[in-house]
């Protein structure tokens, strides 16, 4: 791979900036990405879409403990059983001793971003299950022993050329540049997968409090194949899935699938409320609910319960220009990238400084606020993070000491004039100092005026024919 | 209980009690108190008459890469479906070894919204399989085998071209997802306007609870199962069917 | 607004750091677009900086000082009436007063402070946006041969949804052609400190428009915000293009040759 997602900030992103292949590939699918949510957002009333789907998730923040207990409830009177997990290792405990006590030796997994966050097929791997990414991205990347670079389409950073190269040399496969030979030879790898594993893994997009029911929406069916054919299903939650009713989870899916790819809706939605019902062909036999905190109910309490609304459509990656510029990897060791990324990937950290560089990684041009489906105000929680981090004196202590000189000058006017008067003697030298010298290796330096506007301004007086100015 | 999380619960709730409750919000701007809409607005729209409901429901089915045709009646869609297995069963038969026989998986035949169908397939030298437990490995393999799943559909929505699914017995979930070809048949008094309208209805019943819970699993399915995960081309059939095909007949008389 | 009866509006001139420092010619485009149209000009000459360096870098302590500093100097205009609005040639510095002062101030507690920025906020305006909301201008009376195009900066666009008022301006002007700028509202990748801290990807980013602009066949791209100006002035520079970006300001007042020539004097290289 490319970009390194274990390597320092700078180095990962000087490694995306150095990919033409990855920036053109990331190029033409955020433009085709961009322009169907355009396009299906046409067909509604987007402005309402968005108002009452921000009103519903925010209901349910709000209303988090008694929808959960509710949930929990329900999920019980079906048949499942619950389980919860304040972090990642609690998570994976959880899972590993399902498995163990149902001697699972194949595992098969829908894409889930939040098995991505604590990183459950290593853990699996290590005590000897084989598990099998099914999503075809997912698969893809799985093959080629990387990290997804996007919540949705996880291989957005590989061509055609790229997987057709990774199949030769993982499936023994010919060469090809279909992709729906590609697509079959996914589809007749993973089928033996389907039908021989003991135990289903997936996410949840949404987990619905009045029935009990773990909702999830795939375009390929490999949700559905995850949570019919083993005879084990785990469904493991952020505890901010929740929503209150099935009209919401509905209204939810519908935004996200508008938002995410354009579509009506996704091909499936599919609403688990617990194991097969007695009579049932088919179904699984235990259905485990793994609810999963791992840093969310301390984003609530940092009052970035904004945050906690997304429902991972990618809308913001997509419009995103850093992302466009930088891809997912840059974003390091977390599933979460573009602007959504740069805002949780730090907050569901318990120490900050690890991801501090993230919510730097943004102009603050607010495209992300403008498409986001839940209204989320992403430049406002980035700005709100560099505050914190500045705060847990996280920042470089150059960065520290100009901004101190530069708040100490112009809160009056006299340093102030005095200091711009010293940037007009340096000139051209100004752009040797550390800072704008990162500036000028690219971009020409602005030239100081031989006279500030202030004292233009004095020595024109009051001229006749140019208004009653001062 | 395999696992004892009443500590790991416990202090969750009692983070987010923290959290949640009180006169401080967890969000950056407090809003006056936010009531979502209950129901919320349907996001699609349909309305007409039963046969112009039809014709939407297959127009939208179509834009997500299925296909349909419209039938008079049952007679005429029991018709088209032994017509179609054979057709079907044919073409695969002359590229591939397939079995002698034209095999369909199916729902069980009082589970289908055509009476006496199963009969008439079985007339027709079709070998109609209604696995009775997929966990049994005999019955699983045999399943897979199968390139026809048959169907009918509790719901079907005519603003998004979408069916639903509920499982229970004699309604597989296998018979919409293992084969390559997905025959759904669709009663017209089965497709309503918009999810919501459908939402709202089972609530005035006070049966939207329970539609979900007495089922393992109720699936929203709209077209052929899809990836554009490959440069963002759209493949179809990467897991589920790579063709539905859905019959909408008239049943109301 | 403009009738003769009543008193002429007066504005306060905040002309922002950059302008005072860099690019004074633009602060007095702006000052003499305001006066022609109808207008008296304040300029309060103790003013500086508005604080979004700090702001935006995180520094809100820093934001805050020099922020009430800037209250301090507008704020009694405003209260006491000497003045109807503050003007000033910058989306961005206006989105700091109207959008983030009131949360720099909310979130120290600062009552009072917190006030005053929001009755300050309530009559700041940007440029463009005073002249057609406020002074109902609809022509700006001024010529510009050549093709243009106009770049939307995103606080302009999206902090202060401001993008009728900049076009239709420069739809007035006699002998300009507008050229249609593609995929125009994406970010210049400007964005205060991050074109430092982050200076690779803001380079690549300002590219990015600038090969928008190329496409665009313009000769001058326009936009409302030196601080995008400078960003891809460095890069037209730097890569040698022809095409320059121009201050609206500069444009309007019809002061936009004698403003690049005078940036691309012969010593500038």
């Amino acid at each position: 791979m490319t970009v390194d997602v274990g390597a320092a900030y700078p180095t990962r992103v000087r490694q995306a900036l150095a990919d033409d292949a990855l920036r053109a590939a990331l190029d033409r699918a955020t433009e085709h990405l961009r322009g169907r949510r355009a396009q299906a957002l046409a067909g509604v009333d987007a402005t309402r879409l968005r108002d009452e789907a921000h009103a519903v998730r925010r209901y349910a923040i709000e209303h988090l403990p008694d929808l959960l207990e509710q949930l929990e409830g329900n999920l019980i009177a079906n048949g499942c059983q619950v389980h919860w997990a304040r972090d990642a290792a609690e998570a994976l405990g959880v899972v590993l001793e399902i498995a163990h006590q149902n001697h699972v030796k194949d595992v098969v997994k829908s894409k889930s971003m939040v098995t991505e966050e604590i990183g459950l097929n290593d853990a699996l791997q290590r005590s000897g299950i084989d598990v099998v990414e099914t999503d075809l991205g997912e698969f893809i990347i799985q093959l080629a022993g990387e990290p997804p670079s996007h919540i949705i389409t996880p291989v957005i950073h590989k061509r055609l050329e790229d997987i057709s190269e990774i199949f030769q040399t993982k499936l023994d496969t010919p060469p090809t540049d279909q992709p729906a030979e590609l697509c079959d030879t996914a589809r007749r790898a993973l089928r033996s997968e389907f039908l021989i594993a003991d135990m289903g893994i997936s996410g949840c997009n949404f987990a619905i409090a009045e029935t009990g029911t773990i909702c999830i929406v795939t375009n390929e069916g490999n949700g559905r194949m995850v949570t019919s054919l083993p005879r084990v299903y785990v469904a493991i939650a952020g505890i901010e899935k929740v929503v209150r009713s099935v009209e919401d989870a509905v209204l939810l899916w519908q935004a996200a699938s508008r938002n995410a790819t354009g579509q009506d809706v996704s091909v499936y939605f599919s609403m688990s409320s617990g194991p097969r019902r007695r009579g049932d062909s088919d179904g699984p036999d235990e259905m485990h609910v793994i609810l999963i905190d791992n840093g969310r109910s301390r984003i609530l309490e940092r009052r970035y319960g904004d945050a906690t609304l997304c429902i991972r459509c990618g809308a913001c990656i997509n419009i995103c220009p850093v992302y466009r510029e930088i891809g997912g990897h840059a974003y390091g060791r977390t599933p979460y990238s573009g602007p959504i990324g740069a805002v949780i990937t730090p907050l569901l950290e318990y120490d900050i400084r690890p991801a501090r560089d993230l919510p730097f990684a943004s102009s603050l041009c607010g495209a992300c606020r403008d498409v986001c489906p839940v209204k989320i105000d992403l430049p406002r929680l980035l700005l709100d993070l560099r505050s914190d981090i500045v705060e847990r004196r996280a920042a470089p202590i150059a960065e520290r000491v100009g901004m101190r000189v530069y708040s100490t000058a112009l809160r009056r006017p006299a340093p102030y004039r005095a200091l711009a008067r010293l940037a007009r003697r340096l000139g051209r030298l100004a752009a040797l100092l550390p800072p704008l010298k990162r500036w000028a290796r690219t971009r020409e330096p602005p030239r100081f005026a031989a006279k500030s506007f202030a004292t233009l301004w004095r020595e024109r007086g009051r001229r006749p024919g140019e208004g009653a100015a001062e | 209980m395999i696992y004892d999380s009443i500590e790991a619960r416990d202090e969750i709730f009692a983070r987010l009690r923290r959290a949640c409750s009180g006169s401080r919000s967890v969000f950056r701007e407090a809003l006056a108190h936010l009531k979502p809409p209950d129901p919320p607005t349907p996001v699609t729209h349909a309305d007409g008459d039963r046969r112009s409901l039809a014709a939407r429901f297959g127009a939208k089915l179509e834009a997500a890469s299925g296909s349909y045709e419209i039938l008079e009646d049952a007679a005429e869609a029991s018709q088209r479906v032994v017509q179609l297995a054979r057709e079907w069963g044919a073409a695969e038969r002359a590229t591939e070894s397939a079995a002698e026989t034209i095999e369909i998986l199916s729902w069980a035949s009082r589970a289908l919204p055509i009476e006496n169908l199963g009969e008439l397939l079985k007339q027709a030298g079709t070998s109609l399989i209604v696995p009775d437990d997929m966990h049994d490995e005999r019955t699983r393999a045999r399943a897979a085998r199968v390139n026809l799943g048959l169907t009918g559909a509790d719901a079907a929505f005519a603003s998004t071209g979408s069916i639903v699914l509920a499982s229970g017995r004699g309604k597989s979930r296998a018979a919409s997802l293992l084969p390559a070809r997905h025959l759904v048949l669709v009663p017209m008094s089965r497709i309503h306007t918009t999810f919501e309208a459908w939402l709202r209805s089972l609530r005035a019943k006070q049966a939207l609870g329970s539609f979900l819970r007495v089922s393992g699993q109720v699936v929203f399915i709209t077209g052929p199962s899809k990836s554009a995960d490959i440069e963002l081309y759209l493949t179809l059939g990467v897991h589920g069917p790579k063709s539905v095909h859905a019959l909408i007949f008239d049943d109301i008389w | 607004m403009t009738d003769i009866s009543t008193p002429r509006p007066r504005a306060a001139l905040f002309v922002t750091c950059m302008v005072d420092t860099l690019y004074p010619g633009v602060g007095m485009a702006a000052a003499q677009l305001l006066q022609r149209h109808g207008a008296d000009v304040v300029f309060p000459d103790r003013q500086t900086c508005c604080g979004q360096p700090a702001f935006n870098a995180g520094y809100r302590n820093d934001a805050r000082a020099v922020a009430r500093h800037l209250i301090d100097v507008f704020w009694p205009l405003v209260d006491g009436g000497d003045v109807d609005a503050v003007v000033a040639p910058s989306g961005s510095c206006v989105a700091m007063v109207k959008r983030h002062y009131p949360i720099l101030f909310e979130a120290a507690h600062d009552i009072e402070y917190q006030r005053r920025a929001v009755q300050l906020g309530e009559v700041t305006y940007e440029l463009t946006q005073y002249l057609v909301d406020y002074l109902g201008v609809a022509d700006a009376g001024a010529r510009c041969p050549g093709r243009l195009a106009y770049h939307p900066c995103c606080h302009l666009l999206r902090e202060l949804h401001i993008d009728a008022q900049p076009r239709r301006l420069l739809s007035s002007l006699k002998d300009a052609e507008i050229a249609e700028l593609p995929n125009a509202d994406e970010c210049c990748g400007f964005g205060g400190l991050f074109a430092l801290k982050n200076a690779d990807i803001s380079t690549a980013m300002g590219r990015r428009k600038v090969r928008n602009v190329n496409h665009s066949g313009a000769d001058m791209v326009v936009l409302n915000d030196v601080s995008c100006m400078t960003h891809l002035n460095g890069i037209l520079r730097r890569e040698g293009h022809s095409c320059r970006a121009v201050h609206i300001a500069e444009v309007l007042n019809g002061t936009v040759e004698h403003a690049t020539a005078e940036r691309d004097s012969p010593d500038d290289r």
